[in-house]
């Protein structure tokens, strides 16, 4: 369904992300999994900004080129990013965010029940409708990311470390609901420290070092892989 | 005298604080500190002017063919001057200085072609001057109506800020810039629109102000100046805080007119715009 085909992303003389290729399938959720410094972060930002990208990178969703697409018309194309640091609207409501959310054409429509759908998967978020987002805590912050990105009906959710900064039984909230986004049919691409969660919750993943995929597996696959128990998962 | 004095401040103030919404909109949300701004309420006037005498078009009506004009006046600006500017800078802080160099050059440019087609003296009409009484004050009637609009115009800026999805996105761009293209808003679009908005208001500011007083090429110059303090006074995108700050200086000028010397008006304004940046440089309200 989504696919990036030699993606680079080069800042200045640095190449962060070196010709990547990609797939997500439709209903799928696939992992990035990589150090610090792997290219996790530049790798989204590849993804989703052509004008960072260096010429030859192709990325395709639902069958259409979207190589040339301006950031901002993605979400229209069915794209939704949550990315690192949340990016919410921290000085206006949660309620206006969640408009914001389904401001693109495609979602306009449906904006009701998406955010009675949004409001079951993150039921905190319906007692704090009138709150200023900048007010609250890291976890309801990302809780509003997520469900901003949802309230475009997105078909792909990209999702930068939606745990980062998190307490662990925040972090287990966030997955219990990105599990039921994942079982309602959207397909998600995570990039994720927390290795063990979100190998948990995508179907397959990739291995990400010093910008370049250097492996690739079912999660299964992965979690029993010496390497990436070595790397990641501390034994 | 006291309280016609008052009252003058009150339609004066109402005005300035209708420009200066203009101003926050355009500073706020398109972050363009846009110093020709004031040249485009003498636009305003100035096409108000000559639509009553050469056409003899009410200046209320005048107000649907001058705003109209202002709003695409400052679209070409944008689109032309400022976008380039915007484009190929590599800092927010960049923008700001070269905007500022630019609308510097263009407040001269503007002025010229004033100065050139009306001349350096006063230029005004005589319209609705029968007086009509306000708590025992004398006041011409195209003051109140001038008030009237100011207000009108306001509310339904206030309104549609906060009661549309419009306003939403105008908020969601003048708080984050960076994370409009996350909901799918072009930050740009929503930039040019809101510059060509806060120049329409502008030219609706100059209709109103020339309804009740003449002017000259120069008033452009300090109607920026009187903008700008107001928006500061008032907090930057704080449209409540424009307006109390814009009755603030309204009044205050006309009673340091009255009770002092009409000379030190400016004085006036820029003694409270000292006091505030010394005491509350974030704006009173913040």
């Amino acid at each position: 369904m989504f696919e990036a085909r030699s993606i680079s992303v080069r800042y200045g003389k640095h190449l962060a992300l070196d010709d990547v290729s990609l797939e997500v399938g439709t209903s799928e959720c696939v992992a990035i999994l990589g150090a610090n410094g792997a290219g996790k972060s530049s790798l989204l930002r590849g993804l989703t900004q052509a004008g960072l990208r260096e010429r030859g990178g192709v990325i395709r969703h639902r069958g259409e080129d979207i190589s040339a697409t301006n950031d901002f018309d993605l979400v229209e194309k069915g794209i939704a990013l949550v990315p690192e640091g949340r990016g919410v609207f921290a000085e206006l409501t949660v309620d206006d965010n969640l408009s914001l959310g389904a401001h693109p054409k495609r979602a306009r429509e449906s904006a009701s029940e998406r955010r009675a759908e949004v409001l079951d998967l993150f039921p905190k978020l319906g007692q704090r409708l009138a709150q200023t987002v900048g007010t609250m805590s890291g976890g309801e912050q990302q809780m509003v990311a997520v469900a901003r990105a949802l309230m475009s009906r997105p078909t792909l959710l990209l999702l930068d470390e939606p745990s980062l900064g998190l307490a662990p039984i925040v972090v287990d909230e966030m997955f219990a609901a990105l599990h039921k986004v994942r079982d309602s049919g959207v397909s998600i691409l995570i990039v994720e420290q927390n290795v063990r969660a979100s190998l948990a919750l995508a179907a397959r993943g990739y291995v990400l070092e010093a910008g370049r995929i250097v492996g690739r597996g079912s999660s299964a696959e992965l979690v029993a892989d010496p390497m990436v128990a070595k790397a990641f998962l501390g034994h | 005298m006291l309280l016609s004095t008052l009252v003058f401040g009150v339609v004066l103030g109402g005005t300035y604080a209708l420009v200066a919404l203009g101003l926050t909109i355009q500073y706020g949300v398109a972050r363009i500190m846009n110093l020709s701004f004031g040249e485009v309420v003498m636009f305003g006037a100035f096409a108000t002017f000559v639509l009553f005498t050469g056409a003899s078009l009410s200046p209320v009506l005048g107000l649907f063919v001058v705003v109209p004009l202002a709003f695409a006046i400052s679209w070409i600006l944008y689109t032309v001057l400022m976008r380039p500017l915007v484009k190929r800078a590599r800092h927010p802080e960049r923008v700001e200085i070269d905007s500022i160099l630019v609308t510097f050059g263009l407040l001269f440019l503007f002025q010229g072609l004033f100065t050139q087609a009306f001349g350096s003296g006063y230029t005004g009409y005589g319209w609705l001057q029968a007086p009509v009484e306000i708590l025992g004050a004398r006041v011409a009637s195209g003051r109140v109506l001038g008030l009237g609009l100011a207000c009108l115009i306001g509310l339904g800026l206030w309104a549609a800020t906060t009661r549309t999805r419009w306003g939403l996105t105008m908020r969601a761009v003048a708080t984050r810039p960076a994370f409009a293209a996350l909901v799918g808003i072009d930050e740009n679009r929503v930039a040019r629109q809101a510059f060509a908005l806060g120049g329409a208001i502008a030219g609706a500011g100059g209709a109103i102000l020339s309804m009740y007083q003449p002017v000259t090429p120069i008033d452009g110059g300090f109607l920026t100046m009187k903008a700008l303090v107001i928006v500061i006074m008032g907090g930057i995108g704080n449209m409540g805080g424009a307006l109390a700050a814009g009755l603030i200086i309204g009044i205050v000028e006309a009673l340091v007119s009255y009770a002092v010397d009409p000379g030190l008006t400016l004085a006036a304004t820029y003694a409270i715009f000292l006091a505030v940046l010394l005491w509350r440089p974030k704006g009173l309200f913040a």
